[in-house]
């Protein structure tokens, strides 16, 4: 019994410190990875409210119905302007491929009754016009750049990993970025993007996560341009995932036109 | 008074150190702290509200004036070490030159191009890498040809030239980071040649050339006029004392500006024009009368020398400069700050002139002795003596009373031919016009002028407007019937050859349904339809660069920006083609959008209306100042109005010269008007001043009047030869501005002499006969004859040998 218990107090000590010791092996790589594969559902549909404010502090309010399904490799956006009134029903399609690929784009106009193709090559697109890229909600594969766990710090009460990235290809717009991870859910809390010069050129800010059908969601968040002292903040309402009516064939020029599913 | 003056002069060592002290303070303090000042907007009043607006417009829509960079390949620029070239300076100019920003650069490097085909639409770059088959080229060449949002902009229609613009802010520009731009330039140069243009070139340059060259022409004009005085007063003392005066003025007025931690503005170049000016006339009738009274007493005593003429002149010659510093403090009214620093240090360079004048001459008689007086005056007076003349007379006071003699019996023809000749330049200032060119300035063939022309010729044009649409309503610039309107508009202006390009949101719009209808050309054009135009908006807000768009038109489709690219910087071109946009204003108000201007040419052309009205209004407060001051000099209302007369007279003659020859206002013209006031209240007080203490001293109207030109107007006619003398030398600048300002001085000085001489005297005359002209009670004095009177001896001579004197 003496020596069972003695096994069993240092299988527990063990446990114990192996328990202890899994969070210090984290690595930038694995803190991105899991936020980047946290899981948010086959298909998600979304009320996205997005604001931007320029210099003068004018806003510009757009209501946006987001559908978005991920496949095997890559993931569709399909999205619905619902307000400004003049814009009404305006489409926009987006296919973004896991390998790299540049994205496809389709845009409708309603007052113009006709799809479009949208090719660009340029780097870093804006999503809709917006201080965001693509990349910034949470396109950006973990393997584009090199982490490293920078130190373990709280921020509006959440322990977080401070990470910094540094894209392998020195051709992005940003010379690092420093992320602040939060533990518990993998969220992002906060991200500082860095010019050449060192400076700190845009933040973003998450203002709110929810715990949604089960998934960590970000409702709230702000990306600042301080350079053109410009922000875009978007709101996420009426989110729900794995809506049953909706699957890959919803996301086709053909809806574009039919317009948001009500 | 008097006593200060003897007692400070009979200390003439302390004096001299005193003053070389205070000059050296001056010049310490101008070495130290002295800071030039050239950018233009420093010198716009910033709570006018056509500055206000301006400014927010150019906030709004980020309007900033850009150095332009011409590159011109001999053949065509469509070949890959050209386009190479251009990329290359696209992207070195902000590491380069560090105050460049990235994203303030345009050119056919950073333009995109938005096009379409069967398939969809593409938003590329017109090249990354630049081609290098010609198959490449040629298809790049089409590709520009075909947008006309980058055709004819940024890259001429022969094909031969390509631009690259940066914007830069106001206070970047300066004479370095010009000379370091050239050397970029001719760095990069061959076999294409750049050139350099731009507003901020223009405006450093001029703002640079100017003073530099005011700075070379004032030693020659100093010399001559030192030639012209030695020549004049035949004395090399008094010709010292003179350039000390107007040199200690100057540098005083500097120094204390300097001290004062004011920095040195454009406008300031006028500063020594007006000192020198003016300056000099209080040495001549120092001079003049010092001279008099040697000849009058030969062998008088220092002592005595001085006391006299510190009787003399004590009085007129500081009523003189408080009368003209008060004159130019009437340019603290205006609205333009350094005009108004320019009122303030004239006037009290002015007033340590007048100071300087009384302390040296009597400080250079305790010092050197009387001076002797002149052989050649005493032939003449020794000829005098032969002639029919009673009593003492000298040549001078022949020819003086020759004169008045001529004017007296002529009044009329004289005041017909001064009507006429005032009609006719009244006629000419409503011909003056306002031009606020900065090209106007320099020499035709100058590398700027030509550079400018090059950009002008091949490109819609280096000057610019703004027209800002502001409408009540937010969404209206969605409404096709106001972009209509725009459109309309934008064809109109473009009709004028003056008017290159025009750019705003309907080029957007036009480009955008064009490109979403396969580019069509017929579709090249606003559409009807409201919801389209939102639309296109939204697209090209979202798949091209969103901060183009934010240059034409504010985020909540309520505000606009048309620019309108000008190949002049005329600011009668920019009237004429604010009276064409103006047509528009009933129709965009149907729709509640109103229209205003802004950029910084349209700023200048506002800033020199300012200056202009300004002008005028010191002007005429200045005439009325020195009428209250005569009137309280003189004790008489009369006396104050009649003084007045060839000051406005100079003013209207200098107005109507400018408006007949075609020179046009500027703000250095603008301010020359400033010395009629302090050259032709001078002349006045001294004419006045003298005729009466003659009559006083128990002269005869017209002996009175004779006496008075030959002594006061001998004095004028000096100062008026020694200063066109040396101004004239201006005409010779290289600097056209700086010609004018020679010009114009000469003029200004030549009409208040003729104005106060003629005019002015004939009027006292005419006043005196009429008995409207009030003498001072003095022992002597008794009632005059009438006109018939004849000519009436001093009472006797030692009455004379007073003389000049007045009463105190």
């Amino acid at each position: 019994m003496k020596n069972s218990n003695r096994i069993a107090i240092i299988s527990a000590l063990l446990i114990l410190t192996v328990a202890m010791a899994v969070p210090a092996q984290e690595t930038g790589l694995s803190v991105m990875e899991k936020v980047y594969n946290r899981p948010s559902g086959e298909t998600m549909t979304a009320d996205l409210v997005m604001t931007l404010t320029n210099s003068r502090g004018s806003t510009r309010e757009r209501t946006i119905k987001q559908y978005k399904i991920e496949t095997e490799d890559m993931e569709k956006k399909l999205m619905f302007f619902l307000a400004p009134a003049d814009v009404r029903d305006t489409s926009f399609m987006s296919w973004s491929y896991n390998d790299g690929r540049p994205d496809d784009q389709w845009i409708y106009l309603p007052a113009l009754r006709r799809v479009k193709r949208i090719s660009s090559d340029k780097k870093d697109d804006s999503f809709m016009g917006s201080d965001f890229t693509y990349d910034d909600l949470g396109e950006r594969h973990p393997s584009e750049d090199n982490h490293r766990i920078l130190r373990e710090e709280t921020l509006k009460g959440e322990n977080c990993y401070v990470t910094e990235s540094i894209p392998v290809d020195s051709g992005d717009a940003f010379a690092k970025t420093v992320s602040w991870i939060a533990k518990d859910s993998w969220t992002g809390i906060k991200r500082e993007y860095y010019n050449e010069a060192g400076e700190v050129y845009k933040t973003l800010t998450i203002g709110k996560t929810e715990k949604i059908d089960g998934y960590y969601v970000i409702t709230s968040m702000t990306m600042e341009d301080h350079d053109r002292d410009h922000s875009t903040t978007i709101l996420m309402e009426n989110v729900s995932f794995d809506d049953a009516n909706i699957d890959e064939s919803f996301f086709s020029e053909r809806q574009m036109q039919r317009g948001p599913r009500r | 008074m008097k006593s200060i003056f003897e007692g400070l002069g009979k200390r003439p060592i302390f004096l001299i150190i005193g003053i070389i002290a205070l000059t050296l303070v001056f010049l310490g303090g101008i070495k130290q702290n002295a800071s030039i000042e050239t950018d233009l907007d420093e010198y716009m009043p910033s709570d006018h509200p056509a500055f206000v607006f301006s400014d927010k417009a150019e906030e709004l829509f980020g309007i900033q004036d850009g150095i332009i960079l011409a590159i011109e390949h001999p053949e065509s620029i469509y070949n890959t070490a050209t386009l190479e070239k251009i990329r290359k300076i696209t992207t070195d100019l902000p590491e380069s030159f560090p105050v460049i920003k990235a994203e303030d650069i345009t050119s056919l490097y950073t333009a995109e191009n938005i096009t379409a085909d069967e398939f969809g639409l593409e938003v590329n770059d017109f090249y990354t890498q630049a081609p290098s088959s010609q198959a490449e080229l040629e298809q790049l060449r089409r590709r520009v040809e075909d947008n006309e949002m980058v055709y004819e902009r940024l890259v001429s229609s022969d094909g031969r030239a390509a631009l690259i613009m940066a914007e830069i802010s106001d206070d970047v520009f300066s004479d370095e980071f010009y000379a370091n731009l050239k050397e970029y330039a001719d760095r990069w140069s061959g076999p294409e040649t750049i050139h350099i243009a731009g507003r901020p070139v223009v405006e450093g340059e001029l703002g640079k050339l100017g003073p530099q060259d005011m700075a070379r022409m004032a030693p020659l004009v100093l010399i001559v006029m030192i030639i012209l005085l030695l020549f004049l007063l035949r004395s090399l003392r008094d010709t010292i004392i003179n350039l000390v005066i107007v040199l200690f003025g100057t540098v005083a007025a500097f120094g204390l500006k300097a001290l004062l931690g004011i920095p040195v503005y454009s406008v300031d170049t006028m500063m020594p024009v007006m000192l020198i000016a003016i300056g000099v006339a209080y040495g001549i009738h120092m001079h003049n009368t010092i001279d008099h009274l040697v000849q009058l007493h030969p062998g008088i005593e220092k002592q005595d020398l001085v006391r006299k003429t510190l009787t003399a002149m004590v009085r007129p010659v500081s009523m003189t400069a408080v009368t003209t510093a008060v004159g130019f403090t009437a340019l603290l009214t205006s609205e333009v700050l350094p005009v108004r620093f320019f009122g303030l240090f004239t006037a009290t360079g002015v007033l340590l002139e007048m100071l300087l004048a009384l302390l040296l001459f009597p400080a250079s008689i305790f010092l050197f002795g009387p001076p002797r007086p002149k052989k050649k005056r005493k032939q003449a007076a020794n000829l005098g003596a032969n002639t029919s003349s009673p009593g003492k007379t000298d040549k001078f006071q022949e020819r003086g009373r020759r004169f008045t003699k001529g004017l007296t019996k002529h009044p009329k023809t004289v005041i017909l031919i001064a009507t006429s000749l005032t009609a006719l330049a009244a006629f000419g200032a409503t011909q003056v016009w306002i031009e606020t060119s900065f090209l106007a300035n320099f020499e035709k063939d100058s590398e700027i002028v030509r550079t400018d022309n090059f950009v002008n010729k091949h490109f819609g044009g280096t000057s610019t407007l703004n027209v800002i649409l502001s409408a009540d309503e937010p969404d209206t610039f969605k409404d096709p019937q106001v972009l209509f309107i725009m459109d309309d508009l934008q064809n109109r202006v473009e009709e004028d050859p003056a008017a290159g390009a025009s750019f705003a949101v309907t080029d957007f719009m036009r480009r955008m349904h064009k490109v979403m209808h396969e580019d069509r050309p017929e579709y090249n054009k606003i559409p009807e339809n409201r919801e389209m135009i939102a639309q296109y908006l939204l697209l090209y807000e979202m798949s091209g660069d969103p901060d183009n768009l934010n240059q034409v038109i504010d985020y909540d489709y309520q505000t606009a920006n048309l620019t309108i690219q000008l190949k002049s910087d005329s600011s009668a071109v920019m009237n004429r083609i604010i009276k064409e946009v103006e047509t528009f204003e009933s129709s965009f108000a149907e729709h509640g959008v109103r229209m205003r201007y802004a950029g910084s040419g349209y700023k200048a052309m506002v800033f020199s209306e300012l200056l202009l009205q300004g002008q005028i209004w010191s002007l005429a407060l200045s005439f009325a100042i020195v009428a209250v001051l005569l009137w309280i000099l003189f004790g008489s209302l009369f006396i104050g109005l009649v003084g007045v007369i060839p000051i406005a007279l100079t003013a209207v003659v200098n107005f109507g010269v400018m408006g007949l020859t075609g020179i046009p206002l500027s703000s250095a013209t603008a301010l020359i008007s400033s010395i009629a006031v302090g050259i032709g209240v001078d002349y006045a007080i001294h004419l006045i001043e003298h005729y009466r203490s003659a009559r006083q001293a128990g002269f005869s109207i017209a002996e009175a009047a004779a006496d008075t030109m030959s002594h006061t107007g001998r004095a004028i006619i000096l100062n008026t030869v020694a200063v066109m003398g040396g101004f004239s030398v201006l005409l010779v600048s290289v600097f056209p501005p700086n010609r004018q300002v020679g010009g114009l001085i000469a003029l200004n000085m030549a009409s208040s002499a003729l104005g106060t001489l003629t005019i002015l005297l004939l009027i006292l005359i005419m006043m005196d006969r009429k008995e409207r002209f009030k003498i001072p009670s003095s022992k002597t004095s008794e009632t005059e004859g009438s006109a018939g009177d004849s000519r009436r001896k001093p009472v006797n001579n030692s009455q004379q040998t007073n003389y000049p004197g007045g009463n105190k």
